[in-house]
């Protein structure tokens, strides 16, 4: 038996995928001796080589590797075709290897009507961190999504309102969750502290805790007047209409 | 000779003259130093603002509840809002971003104040050696006592508060130094100095530097107010 059998932990992040894999586009062959998932076929069939790879984990999970390009239209056809319909975004979250190699991006569905479950995951190198927003399919992804890039980086075209969300809005040091963040951060903690001060706690609103404080006759705070053009197109109608 | 000879004079026998009573038309009187009095309202009124974050909370909920009660010392209400408050009670691990707020909260509350850093996490960071959290809420805001425990026991924040409790005994309000004294602190940045941060928010700094940071040479829990930084 070999040495590698033994890693755990840490030392078995070595056998994730290398920068070397991020860039294959053939086919991988048919999955032999996999069971069958009815929506990983579908998507062969109809998508062809987007579609990457297709494993088991953890006994039943099925995870489908997809082209990191077309995820968007992927995932609006397995949300939207009737045979399929995964209705409920599970989570959506990212994994990063370390070590310089490729950065996944996880969405976990659910299909209520079918009660099945996908994992379909895109793999990102850690120079071209982009990939489409689901915010139009899911609303859930939202916040997710905004997690996402606070603790990864990864940015998510055509989110409405991509910001920080678990970090203060005046954060510099990157993204804490990557694995080449060191633990204690990037600044010295003279510094950490005098920027947690120096937030402003009361001057950061979202553009919905703004109208909401607009509708119910409050003054705004000063970068935001009121009747602002431009905020009216990005949300489309408010009121979680979507 | 008697207990009490040298103390007061006792009247035995029949009174020759009238004693001083509230309706005997004799002027009465009731002598005390003017810091007895302000120290006894205060020490038996102390009004916690509980800043709870994390499982320090528990325990400071236990404290309050029946069986510790902490009303037995004065602390009959715990006070939810900053300005009818007079202890901050710090329970819990207090990050980056909660630090402006715990400022804020500090700043709107009345002189005279104290606070009270409750568990590992407030008072150095405990175990959160990492880059969302403070090192030490002494970084943030002056602290008088600091509790130890991983969370305290009720035990311990009832001997923190009566730590509090003596020191407002032994302060002298009506003194030159503490009359009118307002701690205020500098706008949006630290009371400490940079090095000093970074003295006490090293790898398991807090936990050996406290009493340095807060101004106080030798070992002991306690900081005076006049060794309080600012």
């Amino acid at each position: 038996m070999s040495n590698d059998a033994f890693k755990k932990g840490l030392d078995g992040l070595d056998s994730g995928p290398t920068p070397s894999q991020a860039g294959q586009t053939e086919a991988p062959p048919a999955a032999a001796g996999l069971p069958p998932h009815p929506s990983v076929d579908a998507l062969r069939e109809r998508f062809g080589d987007a579609v990457l790879r297709h494993e088991l984990v953890a006994g039943d999970e099925h995870v489908v590797y997809v082209d990191p390009a077309r995820v968007l239209e992927m995932l609006g056809w397995l949300k939207d075709d009737p045979a399929h319909r995964y209705d409920f975004l599970q989570d959506l979250t990212c994994v990063d290897h370390g070590n310089g190699r490729t950065l996944q991006v996880v969405w976990q569905l659910w299909s209520i009507p079918n009660k099945l479950n996908l994992r379909v995951k895109a793999t990102l190198p850690l120079d071209a961190l982009e990939v489409d927003s689901v915010y139009h399919l899911w609303r859930a992804s939202d916040w997710l999504e905004r997690e996402a890039y606070d603790m990864f980086g990864v940015v998510f075209r055509g989110h409405p309102d991509l910001r920080r969300i678990l970090m203060p809005y005046n954060y510099a040091e990157g993204h804490p969750l990557r694995k080449d963040f060191p633990l204690r951060g990037r600044f010295t903690r003279a510094e950490q502290t005098r920027r947690a001060l120096a937030q402003k706690t009361e001057d950061h609103y979202s553009e919905k805790e703004l109208r909401i404080a607009h509708a119910l006759g409050q003054a705004l705070p000063e970068p935001f007047a009121p009747g602002e053009a431009g905020s009216q197109g990005q949300f489309g109608g408010m009121g979680g209409a979507g | 000779m008697g207990l009490n000879e040298g103390a007061l004079p006792v009247h035995t026998g029949p009174a020759e003259a009238p004693q001083g009573g509230l309706f005997s038309g004799q002027p009465s009187f009731l002598t005390t130093k003017l810091d007895a009095v302000v120290n006894w309202a205060r020490t038996n009124s102390l009004w916690p603002m509980p800043f709870g974050t994390a499982c320090c909370a528990i325990e400071m909920m236990a404290t309050a509840a029946t069986r510790y009660d902490l009303a037995r010392f004065g602390m009959e209400r715990m006070s939810f809002s900053p300005r009818q408050a007079d202890l901050l009670i710090c329970a819990g691990r207090v990050s980056y971003k909660m630090a402006p707020v715990l400022r804020r909260i500090w700043e709107q509350m009345p002189e005279p104040k104290w606070a009270i850093s409750m568990g590992a996490c407030a008072s150095s960071g405990g175990v959160f050696d990492v880059y969302s959290m403070v090192q030490g809420i002494d970084t943030i805001i002056p602290v008088d006592v600091y509790v130890p425990g991983c969370p305290p026991r009720p035990e311990g924040l009832i001997y923190g508060i009566l730590m509090i409790q003596e020191k407002i005994r032994n302060s002298a309000p009506t003194s030159r130094a503490e009359w009118g004294r307002t701690d205020l602190l500098p706008e949006s940045a630290s009371a400490l100095t940079d090095p000093m941060i970074e003295d006490i928010t090293a790898p398991f700094g807090n936990s050996t530097n406290q009493n340095r940071a807060s101004g106080l040479v030798s070992t002991g829990a306690m900081v005076r107010a006049s060794d309080r930084r600012p």
